[in-house]
Parts: structure tokens; C-alpha cells; sequence
């Protein structure tokens, strides 16, 4: 799905990502851990061009990601869901949830309203439709946020930090949504700190420290077998 | 005996207050029109400034400078006086014998409008800034553009910081009306102007003008603050 060559992004003379080469492929997970100013939620927002990288390739299906794309193309096929949740809030949960569906993709209110009923259905809200963000808990306001996400019908989702933002005691709830995403064969790549959900759901775990991909592996040889000298350090100190 | 007791109030109000009311529809209309044009401009010049465009920006804020660093009455007589004038010997540069007058309500408006505009531009500028950037960051993931995602989701935010602090301006703008004396409007300063140096009712007349100041302003203060808290209570 994406094939990354040599990903650069510099802001100024801070250079966040040195060289990243990657791929994504259909249906997987791919959860991405590391220490913090490591580059992982920066590489994550180059994957949607919400970043724009400095140099380097990057192919989406076999198109070539440039400046000369359509961005709002891409990013109605590749959705995102972040930390701080980000919902609208003027506007009431459903509305959220239908506000793009029915302004980018012209669908039908109603079609709009019942998709996004099956949306909230599935992530354990369908009560709350009507109210307001504000009035709901971070975990339901993140659930609510990739209730909205899905709602393009997007073929991949990003996810920075979904759950860092959250007391402990509803971190459970959004990871609930996302390990039956993940059942369900939505190709994922998951910034995370949940060590536990990356070993648990995770096709693939990628160690990121000071802007290179250290080591790459199924979660068993990751948590399990580390190679390299830092990853070894980074579990010990997370785990 | 009482100094005060010479004092001809109800003479004053014979003649001076039915001219004053008169000249309240020319504050309405001025402030009301004046208001419009510094709301649009505002918005305009807020969004300018944003863009990335740097002549663009750059162009803004000359003209924000321009007009910051000058008096809004030097600002209403260029308009009035000087504007036609250059105009005009531009137009016959060209061969062509204009000439060209400005209104002088229409003037006082478009000073109004323009000076307003740009101390207003920076409130509306700030008031899209402090708007979350994951709220922008949201609408463009789910496909929107940087304009659309300006004007549906990040703008009607920012107007409940927008509202309260134009209707301050609204209030100035009403008070600043009395400016447009010197241009020749006949709004309430000019016409009691008239009344006291034909009458010599000098005390009698600019109190009279004060009240009547105070009768726009301080229920329109009072208005904007229920509206003020209307919005922080929705």
C-alpha cells in the first residue's frame, strides 16, 4: 500500500527524520514505538502529507506522493485519528461523524446519518449521538473520533497516540475499538506507547530512536528477541 | 441668587433636540454602514494576513501600518478633501477635465469603515489563531481543504471571541461618529456646534449633546454584553 524511500523531514535545522525506508502493506498492523523525539508522530503525519517531507520517495498504491498531488485525494483514503482527539466542538457527535461524509463525499444525509449510527453502534456509543464532544469522556471522545475517521470509508488508518491523552481506566475501551478494527483487516500503523496492544494486535513492531527506524520485526522477535543494543534499552525501561 | 437659574434649558430643547434626533439617523446610517465595511474589511485583511502568500501579507501590512500610525480625523479629511483632488489631476494627466466629489457622509463611512477595518482585522486575526490547530489538522484529515477547513470549522469558532470584543468597537465606532463634524456631516456635534454659536446656549446645548451620546451608547453597551453572555452561555 505505501512504499517509503529515504524519508527526510527537517524543520529548520532540526533534522526529526534521517532516511526512513518502509512498507505498508494491505491489511496490516504496524505499530510504531520509540522514545519520545524519536520522529514517530512526524513520520506517521508525512504518511498524509499533513507533514510534507524534505526529500525522499514516497508511493501510495504506485503513485508517487508529491507536491503536485491532490492531498485531500489522498488523505480521504488514508484517515487519521489523533492524541488529543480533535473533535468538533460545535458540533453534535453525529454531526461530527456525518460533517465530511456528506461535504466531501456528497452522500445522502440520511445514508450519512444511518452509516454513522452503525459507526457508533460499533464503537459502543450509539446512545450518545446527540450531544455535545464536551460532555463526553476522553476515551468515548476518542472512540467518537475514529467512529468519524471511518465514516470516509477510509482503506487505512493512522493512529498518533490515540490513547496517551486518556485516564488509565478508559484506555481499554479505545483499544477494544481498534484490536476489532484491526480483526476486521484495517490496514493500520499505530504510534503507540501500549506496549501490550502492539505485542497483542500488531503484525509488525517498528523501533524508532532519533529519527531512524532501528529495528523491525513481529512483536515475539521485538519484545522478545531484540537485536539491537537501544531497542534493548528502550523495552527494558518501558516493560 | 442662583448663578445656575439663567440657564435655558427648555429653550435649548425647543429647537436643539428635535434637530438632534434628526441627527441620529445620520449616526445610524454612518455607524451602521461604516460598521458593515470595517466587518468585511476586517475579515478580509485577517485572512490576508494569513496567507501564504507574501506580497500579499506583506502589502497588508504596510497599509495596516499606514493607517495605524495616522489620526482617524487626519484619515476622514484626506478622504473628504484630498482624495477628489488627486483624482482629479490624475484624470487630467490623462487629458481628461473630471470633477470628482465625495459625499460627505459617504467619506465619513469609507474613514469609518477603512480605520475600523484594520484595528478589527487583528482582533479577528487573533481570535483564528487561537483557534486550535488540531481543529484545522482534523478537517484536513477528513479530506477538507485549508480554506474550507478556514471557513467551516476554524472561523465560526473563532467568532465567539470575535463578537464580544467587536461590539466594543461597535460602541467606539457610535462615540467616533461625532468625528465626522469636520467633514461637514451633519451629525449631532456639527448641528450642536450650530445651535450653541447661533444661540450662545453653549452649556446648555453640548450637555444636551452629551446625554444624547449617552443615550446610543450605554444601552448599546448593555445590549452587547447580554449578547456577550448569551454566547458564553450556549
Amino acid at each position: 500500500m505505501f512504499n517509503i524511500f529515504e524519508l527526510e523531514k527537517k524543520f529548520g535545522d532540526l533534522e526529526v527524520l534521517k532516511s526512513i525506508s518502509m512498507y505498508i502493506e494491505d491489511g496490516e498492523v504496524v505499530c510504531i514505538i520509540g522514545p519520545s523525539g524519536s520522529g514517530k508522530s512526524t513520520f506517521l503525519r508525512c504518511l498524509n502529507l499533513l507533514e510534507v517531507p524534505t526529500s525522499g520517495k514516497m508511493y501510495y498504491n504506485g503513485t508517487i506522493l508529491d507536491a503536485d498531488l491532490d492531498s485531500k485525494k489522498l488523505r480521504q483514503e488514508v484517515g487519521m485519528v489523533f492524541q488529543k482527539f480533535n473533535l468538533f466542538p460545535m458540533f453534535t457527535v453525529l454531526k461530527n461523524i456525518t460533517y465530511a461524509p456528506i461535504n466531501i463525499k456528497k452522500m445522502k444525509k440520511e445514508d450519512a446519518e444511518e452509516l454513522a449510527m452503525d459507526l457508533l453502534r460499533k464503537v459502543g456509543l450509539a446512545d450518545k449521538a446527540n450531544v455535545y464532544p464536551s460532555t463526553l469522556s476522553g476515551g468515548q471522545q476518542q472512540r467518537v473520533a475514529i467512529a468519524r475517521a471511518l465514516a470516509m470509508q477510509p482503506k487505512m488508518l493512522l493512529f498518533d497516540e490515540p490513547t496517551s491523552a486518556l485516564d488509565p481506566e478508559l484506555v481499554g475501551d479505545v483499544l477494544e475499538v481498534m484490536k476489532q478494527l484491526a480483526a476486521d483487516g484495517m490496514t493500520m500503523v499505530v504510534v503507540t506507547h501500549e506496549m501490550g496492544f502492539a505485542r497483542d494486535v500488531a503484525d509488525r513492531v517498528v523501533f524508532m530512536d532519533k529519527g531512524y527506524v532501528v529495528e523491525e520485526g513481529t512483536p515475539e522477535k521485538i519484545f522478545n528477541q531484540p537485536e539491537n543494543q537501544r531497542t534493548k534499552e528502550f523495552l527494558a525501561r518501558v516493560l | 441668587m442662583n448663578a445656575f437659574s439663567q440657564l435655558q434649558f427648555a429653550k435649548a430643547a425647543e429647537f436643539l433636540v428635535p434637530s438632534l434626533i434628526q441627527g441620529f439617523s445620520v449616526v445610524i446610517q454612518a455607524t451602521i454602514f461604516g460598521f458593515l465595511l470595517a466587518t468585511i474589511l476586517g475579515m478580509v485583511i485577517a485572512i490576508g494576513r494569513l496567507s501564504n502568500i507574501k506580497i500579499i501579507r506583506g502589502f497588508l501590512y504596510v497599509f495596516l501600518e499606514l493607517i495605524r500610525g495616522t489620526p482617524l480625523l487626519v484619515q476622514l479629511v484626506y478622504i473628504y478633501y484630498v482624495v477628489p483632488l488627486l483624482f482629479n489631476l490624475i484624470a487630467s494627466m490623462f487629458g481628461v477635465k473630471t470633477d470628482v466629489q465625495i459625499a460627505s457622509l459617504t467619506a465619513g463611512i469609507f474613514g469609518l469603515g477603512i480605520n475600523y477595518g484594520c484595528y478589527m482585522s487583528e482582533v479577528i486575526r487573533a481570535s483564528i489563531l487561537s483557534v486550535d490547530k488540531g481543529q484545522t489538522e482534523a478537517a484536513l484529515v477528513l479530506g477538507f481543504g485549508k480554506y474550507q477547513a478556514l471557513f467551516r470549522i476554524v472561523i465560526p469558532q473563532a467568532l465567539r471571541s470575535i463578537v464580544p470584543s467587536l461590539g466594543n468597537y461597535l460602541v467606539m465606532m457610535v462615540k467616533d461618529t461625532s468625528l465626522l463634524a469636520y467633514v461637514a456631516v451633519s451629525e449631532l456635534l456639527l448641528r450642536t456646534q450650530n445651535f450653541a454659536s447661533q444661540t450662545f446656549l453653549t452649556i446648555e446645548s453640548y450637555t444636551y449633546l452629551a446625554i444624547a451620546y449617552l443615550v446610543i451608547s450605554i444601552p448599546l453597551s448593555h445590549l452587547i454584553k447580554f449578547v456577550e453572555y448569551k454566547l458564553n452561555n450556549k
